[in-house]
């Protein structure tokens, strides 16, 4: 309904200033039938179990049987649970060091193609692959294995006469494992930052390098500032990203997040509280947490950026 | 979007078109979801249909390993070809995903008719009406002990059937004592500080091996320790039985293990538990002890290749009593919101009393709680298993009661020790601890 008032109102807006003549009869009519799909599927498959979720939030819910209203008691359950505070923990620091070193990789990477190397399209793709595969199960599976007790990173080190240790059964280290899954999947913001160097027009660097400016110092003085956008669209959306990782935690810590809690993030504890424990109320208000965590580091995002990105039109 | 709509048209009739755009694929998206409801779910006991001869189709869910599926598959043929007006389609996973697959269909209405169930998840789901009861079906239990079939009895129904008897117990690999130089130990006198002691001085004894993988990632173990001193993991009321002290006791025989070399290091115990049998010590002919089901000897000398031996719990007779105790390898349930519960139950007196079926499964799920099948599958068992059948029967004189059905809420515990039994190994709590942190956990899991 609200959709439908929302259609109404902003019809009345747009009939001040016209964009453009020509709109016939029929176009309305015809529009309406297009985005009908759209607005089936946000209202069925997001606004429903999302206005499902919350009301879910507010009960005791085991899946088995009929849900019971208890109030905020979720949520304020949630303060006194250690194992919630320890996934936020584990998920804030997987956020703050793999995002930024996983960019970092994406920006080097993407300068070192952007020299116009030949075969550069072969180059590309092959970095971008771990993109793709990045987040399913059949990497996360080799991962575990290549940091295992007796996998390949054990045997290159035992090359080298160091004695490895399993790294994905060790909860000093299976966290960072999964970091370094997460920054091997440069590929999608190593694209975008490559698409954006390309939009720098040539003649800046022409231009300070007649005034004698390095290369070091055209990275920081044109680059750079250039592709702060560039950044900072990366930067939200891996960020985003990174708040919702699930599948590589699940599959190497084999739906556990072990070692010892080390690998277990806010959205797989959430997972097992729902399935797991049956206890699908509070897996809701969880959820809506993470709805408001995520919402907040995008505002933040947004705020800060007033002060370092640079739009240059 | 909303600003590209044209505004020269008539405003009612751009409205009026939406509404009946956003109805029409509505009415189709819940259509839909109408007929997958309809196909699956509850209501409609239309129980006639089996009986006129027309065909129905239930679903049968377990879980296992890979040797299970062909082989159940192939039971589940057996039954088609006797009952060729009921299609048996087979629903399964590996132990981890089962539970979590198994609530989300029960939850999505969805559930199958025929539920392969474990003794701590029994009571959650029967407690909560997603089981029938099985003695309002046409099954024919006669020849299944009665003390069997009580162990499926939740709140006075029957809401499981036992599939066979188990044994929680010390497999060992005699290859690996004799490489060692180490003699086995008599099990019917050894105690906890011979375990430590002959572990350790396999490890110690210069071959690639360990004396044994760690046991704390799993609570029948503890269970079976606490029972030996009197106490118990679970009292038959539901609370828990056991004195802090006697686990942290459990934790530390644990640790003493590991410091000794008995077992291997903390992270290298996490990862051979993750294993499972195919990966573990004795699979992979690198220990030489380990403690597991007895229906699991078969898979564990499959994969090490050679055969493996039973051994009693050590401290068997430490203390005034026994501590070992058979168990209900698995349940079959029936779904209450099974469409054809006469099927469903036709499969599940199939399964339970069929010898052919027996003779197919033989001890994979335990052996055979009805005692004429049991009887019938001796000769036909690999001599492994008549070792597993063997034991068990010693066993009948030794142990003293039954461990209690586990309380609502008791299938956390498996997540529980296991995180906690990690922080034991790797230093970060000390059994004391321990002990006290499962103790919270484990009661406010099961609400006692």
């Amino acid at each position: 309904m609200s959709v439908l008032g929302e259609l109404r109102s902003s019809r009345k807006a747009a009939s001040g200033p016209r964009a453009r003549g020509g709109l016939r009869r029929g176009d309305g009519r015809a529009a309406a039938l297009f985005l009908a799909p759209w607005f089936a599927g946000l209202l069925l498959i997001t606004a429903g179990p999302m206005v499902a979720s919350g009301y879910l939030s507010l009960t005791n819910y085991n899946l088995l049987q009929p849900p019971e209203w208890i109030g905020l008691d979720n949520y304020s359950r949630m303060l006194e649970d250690p194992r919630l505070l320890n996934s936020l923990q584990v998920t804030f620091t997987y956020v703050f060091v793999s995002v930024p070193l996983q960019l970092a990789a994406a920006l080097a990477l993407a300068l070192l193609l952007d020299r116009g190397l030949k075969g550069l399209a072969i180059y590309r793709s092959v970095y971008y692959l771990p993109s793709l595969l990045g987040g399913s199960v059949a990497i996360a599976i080799l991962w575990r294995q290549v940091f295992g007790s007796d996998g390949l990173v054990n045997q290159v080190l035992a090359f080298f006469g160091v004695q490895g240790q399993g790294w994905v059964s060790h909860p000093d280290y299976a966290l960072g494992t999964l970091m370094a899954l997460n920054v091997w999947t440069f590929g999608a913001p190593m694209v975008i930052f490559l698409a954006g160097l390309r939009q720098i027009p040539q003649m800046y660097y022409e231009a300070a390098s007649i005034d004698g400016a390095g290369k070091i110092r055209q990275f920081r003085s044109i680059t750079v500032p250039l592709l702060t956008p560039i950044i900072f669209f990366n930067l939200v959306l891996q960020v985003i990203n990174a708040f919702q990782t699930f599948t590589q935690a699940y599959v190497v810590s084999g739906g556990t997040g072990g070692p010892a809690d080390s690998t277990m993030f806010y959205t797989l504890y959430l997972y097992q509280r729902g399935f797991g424990a049956l206890d699908m109320g509070y897996a809701s208000a969880m959820a809506w947490l993470l709805l408001a965590i995520v919402a907040g580091m995008t505002a933040v995002n947004f705020l800060a950026s007033k002060y370092w990105v640079f739009y240059n039109d | 979007m909303s600003t590209s709509i044209t505004h020269r048209q008539r405003p009612a009739r751009g409205a009026l078109l939406k509404v009946g755009a956003l109805l029409t694929v509505g009415a189709l998206a819940l259509g839909a979801c109408g007929g997958d409801r309809g196909a699956a779910g509850p209501a409609d006991t239309d129980t006639t249909a089996a009986e006129e001869g027309e065909d129905v189709t239930i679903r049968f869910s377990w879980w296992g390993s890979d040797t299970r599926h062909e082989v159940t598959q192939e039971v589940l043929d057996l039954f088609m070809a006797e009952n060729p007006d009921i299609t048996v389609v087979g629903d399964f996973t590996d132990w981890g995903g089962y539970w979590d697959k198994l609530s989300t269909t029960v939850a999505a209405g969805d559930a199958p008719d025929v539920i392969t169930q474990e003794e701590r998840y029994l009571a959650d789901y029967a407690s909560r009406g997603v089981l029938a009861d099985l003695s309002t079906l046409d099954i024919d239990t006669a020849e299944v002990d009665p003390g069997v079939v009580a162990s499926g009895e939740v709140d006075g129904g029957l809401y499981g059937i036992a599939t066979g008897i188990n044994a929680y117990a010390v497999v060992a690999d005699p290859q690996i004592f004799a490489d060692a130089g180490v003699e086995m130990p008599d099990d019917t006198t050894w105690t906890w500080d011979d375990y430590v002691e002959i572990a350790s001085e396999i490890s110690a004894s210069g071959e690639d091996v360990f004396g044994a993988q760690d046991y704390g990632f799993n609570e029948p173990g503890f269970a079976i320790w606490a029972r030996q001193q009197g106490q118990n993991l679970y009292t038959p009321e539901g609370t828990l039985g056991y004195d802090e002290q006697t686990l942290a006791d459990w934790w530390q025989t644990s640790l003493d293990l590991q410091d000794s070399g008995g077992t291997p290091d903390a992270a290298r115990s996490v990862e051979i538990d993750a294993g499972g049998p195919e990966q573990s010590l004795l699979g992979t002919n690198t220990g030489a002890m380990g403690v597991w089901w007895t229906n699991q000897l078969g898979a564990i000398s499959a994969a090490a290749g050679r055969d493996l031996e039973l051994l009693r719990f050590p401290g068997e007779s430490e203390h005034e009593r026994t501590g070992m105790y058979f168990k209900p390898a698995m349940y079959y349930s029936v779904a209450e919101t099974s469409q054809h519960p006469e099927a469903a139950a036709k499969l599940v007196d199939f399964l339970l009393n069929d010898p052919a079926a027996g003779e197919l499964m033989l001890s994979d799920r335990g052996m055979p709680a009805n005692t004429s099948v049991r009887d019938g599958i001796q000769e036909l068992l690999p001599p492994v298993e008549q070792q597993a059948a063997a034991f068990l029967e010693d066993l009948e004189d030794e142990i003293v009661d039954g461990a209690p059905v586990p309380p609502v809420g008791a299938g956390e515990v498996v997540e529980i020790i296991r995180r906690i039994n990690t922080e034991v190994l790797f230093g970060r709590l000390s059994p004391q601890e321990a002990a006290a942190q499962f103790t919270a956990e484990v009661e406010a899991a099961t609400g006692s």
